[in-house]
């Protein structure tokens, strides 16, 4: 028999990493949308959001709040070289898809070397953003850290959401994704915009690899299964919104918990991938726009 | 998905033609590398030897890749079964190693026909991230199911190849045996290539929708494709195996996705004699770089960067440059 505070205590914390693979698989979304790639080395993002802040916290002696504050911008830095540097001469030449994606690859491996040199082989973690806890509700544990995950989820997606809406670049940024040639007749700098969306997702990615290292470890070698899992989170929601994608998200990490509780935590990876390719084979336009269109078919 | 970037890749659409001391500069090029291995010491052996072995996974994969325009970035699988399946016959059941190695070829196909048939529908970017899921979910599995894989600890023992009575003791034997057999796959990847079979595939390269319009079962040659790529990744597995004596999760993992891309798109992806200078060129260049000591690795994927986005038909895309072929 299954233990059923352990499954909650399961479930909860499936909901906390599902949503760090929501913010990982927002920050595919944007990207994808400014301009058509899939940025296979976006949880390289993840990995310098840990490492980055947790090597602020060591040696510079900064509260959190001001680690946080200066790794985001870096790493978002990160993701605008990686955009000039790389991808942007590729796009120009009319590289392949396949050798783009290659090339993003191959970056993650790059910067991945790179922090192994500077920083290491040991895994890094640093101390929750709140000390003490856990809240306990029934036998189940609820570290504060989850209130903190919660809550900045809640506050990007917000965040985004005002950007996208709201905002002249953001406008900018979702008219490039509906055409990007139409838009830049209409005077959106399209190139400008395809660096803000690098931008973007990189800090996302930082802000998710801040969020999840006190509750994990972080290395420099943990961004290729917070990558996969974060793309899984944004086909599941369909590649379009960010909501899509946090639900996608919450939804991968509660099927995690449960496959960890009913086969054991070393085929999590395999049960995350495996839902991965039934989605990309059954709902091809992810879950939930399948949801929406079958709803609009009935009508 | 939207797709507003092109799905197929630069294929060369020449067929072999071309002046005969192209060829020539090539296989004496292949010769003088051999000849080299056979007089050198062990090292160098086992260095050639690797690169010949690289050099047979990546014509398979260039099938696929470069003749079929497709993409498979999880090769990998097929050469972690073949390199586990011969590990496991060998050593465990007392298997002959060409039996062996050809039972799990034989496995390695069914598997890749069975996984490739709803696969294969994807196009572009969900393509890619499918078949990366399949080399990753092997690897996962090859490190957690330790009853038959010994996880992390990897697979020792493994016997030499060999049929018979007949064993190839030292590495030079079995060097001339890898690069016998890569000999065949080569030229059977040569002959394919301009078969019936392999024209069709060309023309799925170049559009899917023609193709099918000039009555080219499309889904049918691309899984055919899929399943030679993993033949031949299989029989690279099965190899390693033999040629190393042990294995681990890590020899198929990311890495060698990483690594057998850089030789096609370093050789020349949609050649034949691509796939080759990629193996040897890149398996050489740690070597050229020991130098740099840790930076290796740097170095290596920086120049993996530079060609993608500077000389994206590789070597053979320059030969072609310097050495044009006689028109008509």
């Amino acid at each position: 028999m299954i233990d059923v505070v352990q499954l909650a205590q399961n479930l909860i914390n499936g909901v906390g990493l599902g949503l760090i693979y929501g913010l990982i698989g927002i920050g595919f979304c944007v990207i994808y949308n400014a301009s058509g790639i899939v940025n296979f080395g976006q949880g390289v993002f993840v990995m310098l959001g840990g490492m980055i802040c947790a090597t602020f916290l060591a040696h510079a002696g900064l509260p959190i709040w001001l680690a946080a504050l200066v790794t985001v911008p870096v790493v978002a830095l990160i993701g605008v070289a990686m955009e000039v540097a790389i991808v942007r001469p590729m796009w120009k030449r009319g590289a392949s898809i396949f050798a783009i994606i290659l090339a993003t690859l191959a970056c993650q491996m790059l910067i991945e070397q790179v922090t192994l040199l500077g920083l290491g082989d040991q895994p890094r973690t640093f101390d929750s953003f709140t000390p003490g806890g856990p809240l306990m509700v029934g036998g189940v544990a609820l570290p504060y850290q989850f209130f903190w995950v919660l809550g900045c989820g809640a506050l990007m997606v917000a965040g985004l959401w005002a950007f996208f809406t709201r905002t002249r670049s953001g406008r900018a940024l979702r008219a490039c994704s509906q055409n990007a040639e139409a838009a830049a007749l209409l005077g959106v700098p399209v190139r400008r915009m395809m660096m803000l969306s690098f931008a973007l997702s990189a800090g996302l990615g930082a802000v998710a690899g801040i969020l999840i290292t006190p509750s994990q470890i972080t290395a420099y070698n943990i961004g290729t299964p917070f990558g996969v899992n974060g793309f899984i989170a944004a086909i599941i929601g369909g590649f379009g919104s960010a909501a899509g994608a946090v639900t996608g998200g919450i939804l991968l990490g509660v099927f995690q918990a449960l496959a960890i509780a009913l086969l054991g935590a070393s085929f999590k990876n395999v049960a995350a991938l495996s839902v991965l390719l039934v989605v990309l084979l059954v709902f091809p336009q992810g879950i939930l726009a399948q949801i929406k269109t079958l709803r609009s078919s009935r009508r | 998905m939207r797709s507003s970037r092109t799905m197929t890749l630069p294929v060369t659409t020449s067929t072999s033609g071309g002046l005969p001391w192209r060829h020539i500069l090539l296989a004496a090029l292949g010769v003088l590398v051999v000849a080299f291995a056979f007089s050198a010491n062990g090292y160098v052996v086992t260095v050639i030897g690797f690169a010949a072995i690289y050099a047979l996974f990546c014509t398979g994969l260039n099938f696929f890749m470069g003749f079929t325009g497709q993409a498979s970035f999880g090769q990998n699988a097929f050469a972690a079964l073949g390199g586990y399946g011969s590990a496991i016959l060998t050593a465990d059941y007392g298997f002959e190693p060409a039996i062996a190695l050809i039972l799990t070829m034989a496995f390695s196909g069914v598997v890749a026909l069975v996984v490739g048939y709803p696969t294969l529908r994807l196009r572009g970017h969900y393509l890619a991230m499918a078949t990366f899921a399949l080399g990753l979910i092997t690897y996962e599995i090859s490190i957690n199911w330790t009853d038959v894989t010994q996880g992390y600890m990897g697979y020792s023992g493994i016997p030499p190849l060999g049929i018979g009575p007949y064993y190839a003791d030292t590495p030079k034997q079995q060097l001339a045996v890898i690069l016998i057999l890569l000999a065949l796959g080569v030229l059977a990847a040569a002959a394919l290539k301009n078969s019936r079979f392999g024209r069709a595939c060309r023309a799925i390269a170049g559009s899917e929708l023609a193709a099918g319009a000039l009555g080219i079962p499309v889904a049918r040659y691309k899984l055919v494709s899929f399943v030679i790529a993993a033949l031949y990744a299989s029989a690279a597995g099965s190899l390693f195996a033999h040629f190393v004596g042990f294995i681990s999760p890590e020899v198929f993992g990311t890495a060698m996705v990483v690594q057998s891309f850089t030789m096609l798109y370093l050789g020349g992806i949609g050649t034949i004699a691509g796939p080759l200078i990629g193996a040897v060129v890149v398996s050489l260049l740690p070597e050229l770089m020991r130098g740099l000591k840790d930076y290796q690795t740097i170095g290596y994927l920086v120049i993996l960067l530079g060609i993608l986005i500077y000389a994206p038909k590789g070597v053979a895309g320059l030969l072609d440059r310097l050495l044009p072929k006689r028109e008509g």
